[in-house]
């Protein structure tokens, strides 16, 4: 098996979930039950074997000394000046990301084993496209090949929603398709931007992420007056298709929606892994390619986060729908991520990057439990539900597990990312703003904080309403009595949870393989935020040299002083 | 034996409970009703291990001190072994110049400009005092199981409990084993965890779900205050470990409670930030140990099954506050501010705790607010900053965990007799029926109510002695050496003469207080009070359940009786240790010798205090006359009578209502608190649905509106936005020529 090179093994698993469609289609006249084994043996040769690539990656040099791995290029749109290729590779930002995306992909199909009676076919092969779409975009090295896998992650969960969905799938699945759009279009002209800037300095148009980034370091969009501030307008186009993906509060409307009306499948990819695009996309392409910009933003990004963690939880605090009140959920921890990576410090980086994995296999858990849920009782209204833990206790447990995990109880993996996104927004907050920014960046911190606490209490509602108590008759379908968990179902999450504890336990085995490509893909932008704390202190210090004096100090014996000596950048000490 | 090391045994206290919870949990389904089997031989099992433990420490602390006064300093004794590593970040952090991440000794600056590493290691360490608390929890925890084994033993949860059992004592051991803040984190969260879903045991009953969860979110308040303790904690020491670590250059990095920061006067940050990282620690510790004002959830934590809340609410726990607080001597000791705050939070919720349990009629309710009022007096007396009043501390948490166990116990073994019946008025005259709870109760309530000779008198003269020794400072001459001229025993010292050149004044916000006789001299009397007030509710408790005509409630059916002897053995045993422990203790002096040796009170300050307890007649008088007060009125009022007949608290007018509704303190929570946030959170559901989501649909709907005014496009909408796209491009470039033109 030697002889299976790595680039061809990742061809191959792209592959896999496009070729288990056709069969998946071909088989469409045996039955929904060859349909639906024929997609699980995809989905799950599809997870093995990125399982394994996983595993080669984390062995080779490539990953010791921070390169790319598993690289194809083959010339796709060449014309020129013009150079598109197909190029795809994996490396430390892509790798959990992409594995989360097969290992989703399967409890995407398990859920759905009996949930999904009416037009099967369809259904199954749009979900095994979405998957190759989900790996793609992840490991995409090339713009224009990047946006295109993006643009077919959303037209699948189209379809998925508006035709598999429930009551309202029209306007919901029309309401994401356009909103996501709108955003990704504004995004992909940013890149052009981007493209065009590199073009016009070293004459040919190529759209190589790598050499893009390069570029842009060398030859920076202009971020000043006589440059039309362009990095900026390029920076707030990214993060309009970015934000909206996220969803970073307040475009995050269409995510609810959609939620409450896609099938339990449709809902595990969308909540486990097309969210997480928003935050690679800041990782892949804002932070790197517009470290000034990212510099200028960051400190009303790292604010958005805050007010997203808490108007998140906020709003989850009143929903009487338990998808809805995941949903809800969502925004509350995507907000956490937003904050990790716009607080630009190693711990809070490296924590968001994990986030993004946590909350995906937390999400997911939870929606296809509630799915689970739905498919017994008729019902998603949490006053209907009640005393489900008499009649399914491991659903229970399972359910008990996921929401610890999202509530961040230590030993499960939430716990990790929210913890050390936490600990860099204090340090930002502590030594790395200018001293007169200090007291506002605390207050933030300290409040993020608090969505801790309110994560908790809307979780711990629901969970009290639904599982415990009396147990309750839905007003709708026949009596349910005893309705434990079947096989698929138990097949579907074991997974998560062994990554659940797994990470929770040992996070470093994690943290590490992503460390070097986080620290490269945040190091300008941190050091941009660095130059420009310093020059605000020094512009304060002009126009009233007594502004520092008003500062609290925080060690009464020794005042702090971070300026005016050079304030420690990270990238300084980079290897 | 003699080849396994300490730290691999070390290493088993946590994991065999942890084998025997999860044993139990894969075995549950074949062994039925031996489900207790794997959790009780794992815990057991453990319990030797740390008295092993417990005796090899004390070996090595070496033998008390030979003449009693003024004792050599003795050497700190500590262990560490490092189980592997949970999360690293590189250079993650560059502490500021000067601060406290200096390290002790070297040039400001020399090393603080080195960038830090965000190094979490899950590192376990062995001390005396985690000694002590892990032959406290393993041991009380052994006993307690096997009661349950009694208790609930046709339960269908029968598996459920001990799992959740045996996890519970894995955690408490991780907690006070940990050697690093992030890890102490971690079990602070996992006990409280093991507290919800111990709570919601039977989550059936709709207030037993209900309570679990209002557990769970006060006690997230108090980690609130713990995770902000903990990032300030790192960013102004560079580190999260207890101990000292040697970096990769070989220089010693000291860790926030190490020997090396411990050895310098000035290791310890003071000031606002000191003094804000001990508070937000001291919430922690209210949160976890139910101390005013996040006291109320552990009242309706009774909701529980007994033995759950005769370990979990009573014994172990809700002292890890006390733990963290002890454990962070040094830190509050730099902070005086903090540190009196720490006594009056205690003092003043021993009190309020101690009244409102004068006129509550559940039994275990009584027990609940007569926790969370000894474990007010155990803060009041860390609070007063010396090696006596941790030791004294220490102490009474040691005695408390054994007569607090077996009374909880004994309420359950009257409540399994009565059919779930624990309303006071509902039975009387149970000592006929069940002769050997009734016994044991009364062992639990004399230790309890401060009767000599039994546990709780010792640890409680204790107490009381710290406390008078701050209010009266010059009464205790005998302690203060005037051969060296400094009055060690108190704070006095660091500002006076030891330490006044490293620190400046500021540095000790609330030094006055600390040190004003006058706020001792309140404290003290509070304590003194309620002393006799817990003397009362406890004997009004004995007189209401066990004298008087016997009665039964009709839920008892059959199950009126002695419970079997696998419920009643336990009960012997912790009677026995209520009755024996205190004098044992006392008149050895062999704790707070061996507390001495803990690296955390191993200061400068303490090094030369005469640590050992001395006993004042004067106080023993004091304190028994206020027991014997109480226990008269409650002979007054109860002894003999119908336990349903008229109630004392009639006299109490209006004061009486504040008492039986615990002060309103939900009432007050529930307006100023959870009213207020529901509202908010209405406000933002009504924002979301009406302003951020309409103002997108009606954003999205101008296109569509133009258009069809315009010219009733033809074209779908994908190719619409299409068009919009190319054109935004042809835009961009028209822009980008016009940039490069110039």
């Amino acid at each position: 098996m030697n002889s299976l090179t790595p680039s061809t093994h990742l061809l191959l698993v792209l592959a896999t979930p496009l070729i288990g469609a056709v069969v998946a289609w071909v088989l469409g006249a045996r039955g929904r039950h060859a349909v639906r084994q024929s997609a699980v043996v995809t989905a799950g040769l599809t997870l093995v074997s990125t399982g394994w690539l996983i595993v080669r990656y984390l062995q080779s040099p490539e990953a010791a000394a921070g390169e790319p791995y598993a690289v194809t290029t083959l010339p796709w749109l060449v014309s020129g000046i013009f150079d598109v290729r197909f190029s795809i590779g994996l490396d430390g930002l892509s790798l959990w990301l992409f594995g989360l995306s097969a290992l989703l992909s399967l409890t995407a199909v398990l859920v759905s084993w009996e949930a999904i009676k009416e037009r099967p076919i369809g259904f199954y092969v749009l979900l095994l496209v979405l998957e190759a779409a989900m790996l793609g975009v992840f490991v995409a090295r090339d713009v224009i090949l990047f946006y295109v896998f993006f643009e077919f992650t959303l037209v699948p969960l189209f379809f998925l929603i508006g035709i598999w969905g429930h009551d309202d799938r029209r306007r919901a699945a029309v309401k994401f398709f356009l909103y996501t759009l709108a955003g990704s279009v504004l995004a992909f002209l940013g890149l052009l931007v981007i493209v065009l800037w590199h073009a016009s300095h070293v004459g040919n148009v190529t759209f190589d992420i790598d050499t893009l980034t390069a570029g842009m370091a060398a030859h920076p969009l202009p971020m000043n007056a006589e440059g039309g501030w362009l990095q900026l307008i390029v920076f707030w186009a990214l993060f309009a298709g970015f934000a909206i993906k996220v969803p970073i509060v307040p475009f995050h409307t269409w995510l609810p929606l959609a939620h409450v009306e896609a099938p339990t499948g449709g809902s595990v990819d969308l909540a486990g892994v097309l969210l997480k695009i928003g935050i690679y996309g800041f990782l892949r392409f804002s932070l790197p390619m517009l470290p000034d910009a990212s510099a200028v933003a960051a400190p009303w990004l790292f604010g958005l986060g805050v007010v997203g963690i808490l108007y998140g939880a906020l709003v989850a605090l009143v929903q009487s729908d338990l998808k809805r009140l995941i949903a809800y959920s969502s925004v509350s921890h995507m907000g956490y991520c937003v904050l990790g990576i716009f607080a630009l410090e190693r711990v809070s980086l490296e924590g968001a990057n994990l986030q993004l994995i946590n909350h995906g296999l937390s999400s997911a858990g939870l929606f296809a439990l509630v799915g689970m849920i739905y498919e017994r009782f008729h019902t998603r209204s949490i006053v209907n539900l009640g005393g489900i833990a008499t009649k399914a206790p491991w659903l229970t447990v399972l359910f008990m597990v996921f929401t610890f995990s999202s509530i961040g109880l230590p030993g499960l993996n939430g716990f990790v990312g929210e913890f050390m996104i936490l600990a860099g927004s204090f340090q930002r907050a502590w030594t790395g703003v200018a001293p007169a920014f200090q007291s506002p960046f605390l207050v933030m911190s300290v409040s993020a904080v608090l969505g801790v606490v309110l994560g908790a209490w809307y979780m711990l509602w629901a969970v009290e309403r639904v599982f415990f108590g009396t147990s309750r008759q839905p007003p709708h379908g026949p009596p349910v009595e005893a309705c434990d968990l079947r096989w698929y179902e138990t097949l579907s999450l074991l997974p998560l949870v062994v990554f659940v504890f797994w990470i929770g336990i040992a996070p470093a085995t994690f943290l590490h393989p992503a460390a070097a490509a986080v620290r490269n893909a945040s190091s300008a932008a941190a050091e941009a935020f660095a130059d420009r704390m310093q020059a605000a202190q020094a512009t304060i210090q002009t126009i009233a040299p007594t502004v520092n004096r008003v500062v609290v100090h925080p060690h009464a014996s020794t005042p702090i002083n971070v300026f005016p000596q050079p304030l420690p950048s990270q990238s300084s000490a980079n290897p | 034996m003699q080849n396994i090391s300490p730290a691999t045994l070390l290493v088993l206290v946590p994991l065999l409970p942890l084998v025997g919870a999860l044993l139990t949990l894969l075995l549950g389904k074949i062994l039925r009703s031996r489900a207790h089997m794997p959790a009780i031989t794992g815990i057991a099992a453990a319990a030797a291990v740390s008295l092993v433990l417990l005796a090899s420490t004390s070996m090595q602390v070496g033998a008390g001190p030979s003449s009693g006064e003024h004792a050599e300093p003795v050497r700190p004794v500590e262990m560490i072994t490092t189980l592997w590593q949970w999360a690293t970040v590189d250079k993650a952090y560059t502490p500021d110049a000067g601060s406290a991440a200096a390290i002790p000794g070297t040039p400001i600056g020399e090393l603080t400009t080195e960038m830090r590493p965000f190094s979490i290691p899950v590192v376990l360490r062995l001390d005396p005092l985690t000694a002590i608390m892990l032959a406290i929890i393993t041991c009380v925890g052994l006993l307690v199981a096997i009661y349950s084994v009694g208790y609930l033993h046709d339960d269908p949860g029968y598996t459920r409990f001990f799992t959740l059992f045996a996890m519970f004592v894995f955690s408490m051991s991780m907690l006070v084993a940990a050697s690093n803040f992030l890890i102490v984190y971690v079990f602070w969260e996992a006990v409280g965890a093991c507290s919800y879903l111990l709570i919601g045991f039977w989550f059936q009953k709709p207030e037993a779900a209900r309570a679990a969860k209002k557990a769970f979110l006060v006690n997230r308040i108090g980690d609130f205050g713990l995770a902000i303790a903990v990032f300030l904690l790192w960013m102004t020491y560079g580190t999260l470990d207890f101990h000292d670590t040697l970096s990769a250059n070989g220089t010693i990095l000291p860790g926030i409670l190490g020997q090396t920061r411990l050895a310098d006067p000035a290791g310890m940050i003071g000031g606002a930030v000191g003094t804000a990282i001990c508070l937000l620690l001291l919430l922690a510790a209210c949160g976890k140990s139910a101390q005013m004002p996040l006291h109320v959830w552990l009242p309706d934590a009774m909701e529980g099954p007994t033995p759950a809340s005769a370990l979990i609410h009573a014994a172990t726990m809700v002292t890890a506050g006390i733990y963290l607080v002890a454990r962070c001597a040094p830190l509050f000791i730099a902070s005086p501010g903090a540190l009196v705050m720490v006594s009056i939070v205690g003092a003043t919720t021993a009190l309020v705790a101690a009244l409102v349990a004068t006129v509550q009629y559940d039994l275990k309710r009584v027990l609940a607010y007569s926790t969370i009022s000894q474990l007010g007096y155990m803060f009041a007396s860390l609070g007063t900053g010396t090696m006596l009043g941790f030791t004294a501390a220490i102490f009474h948490l040691l005695t408390h965990a054994c007569f607090k166990a077996l009374l909880f116990l004994g309420a359950g073994s009257v409540m399994h007799a009565m059919g779930g019946v624990i309303d006071m008025r509902r039975y009387g005259g149970l000592r006929r029926l069940m002769p050997i709870t009734a016994a044991t109760f009364l062992c639990g309530a004399c230790a309890l109510a401060g009767v000599a000779p039994f546990a709780g008198f010792f640890s409680k003269d204790e107490i009381l002695a710290t406390l008078h020794s701050k209010a009266w400072p010059n009464t205790h001459g005998q302690q203060q050496s005037p051969a060296t001229g400094h009055a060690h025993l108190h704070l006095s010292s660091f500002s006076s003469d030891a330490v006044a050149d490293d620190l400046t004044a500021d540095a000790l916000i609330g030094l006055d207080a600390l040190n004003c006789p006058d706020v001792w001299r309140i404290l003290f009397f509070m304590a003194l009070i309620t002393a006799g007030l817990t003397a009362f509710y406890t004997f009004r408790a004995v007189f209401m359940t066990f004298t008087g005509p016997t009665r039964v409630p009709a839920e008892a059916g059959h199950h009126a009786h002695e419970s079997p002897l696998v419920m009643t053995l336990p009960l012997m045993i912790l009677a026995t240790a209520s009755l024996v422990l205190g004098w044992l203790l006392f008149s050895t002096h062999w704790l707070s010798h061996f507390l001495s040796a803990t690296p955390s009170f191993a200061l400068p300050a303490f090094g030369q205090t005469a640590n050992a307890p001395v006993f004042h007649l004067d106080l023993a008088i004091q304190g028994t006359l206020a027991a014997a007060v109480g226990i008269v009125v409650a002979a007054i009022g109860h002894l003999g009578r119908r336990s349903d007949g008229p109630q004392m608290e009639r006299f109490l007018g209006p004061l009486g209502a504040l008492f039986a509704n615990q002060f309103f303190f939900d009432q007050i929570y529930n307006v100023l608190v959870v009213r207020p946030l529901e509202l908010l959170a209405m406000l933002a559901g009504i924002i979301d649905r009406f302003l951020v989501d309409g103002l997108v649909d009606f954003i999205a709907s101008l296109p569509l509106g133009i258009g069809s005014v315009v010219r009733r496009l033809q074209s779908g909408v994908l190719q619409r936005y299409a068009l919009a796209g190319v054109m935004g491009v042809l835009l961009i470039v028209f822009v980008l020529a016009w940039q490069l033109r110039s």
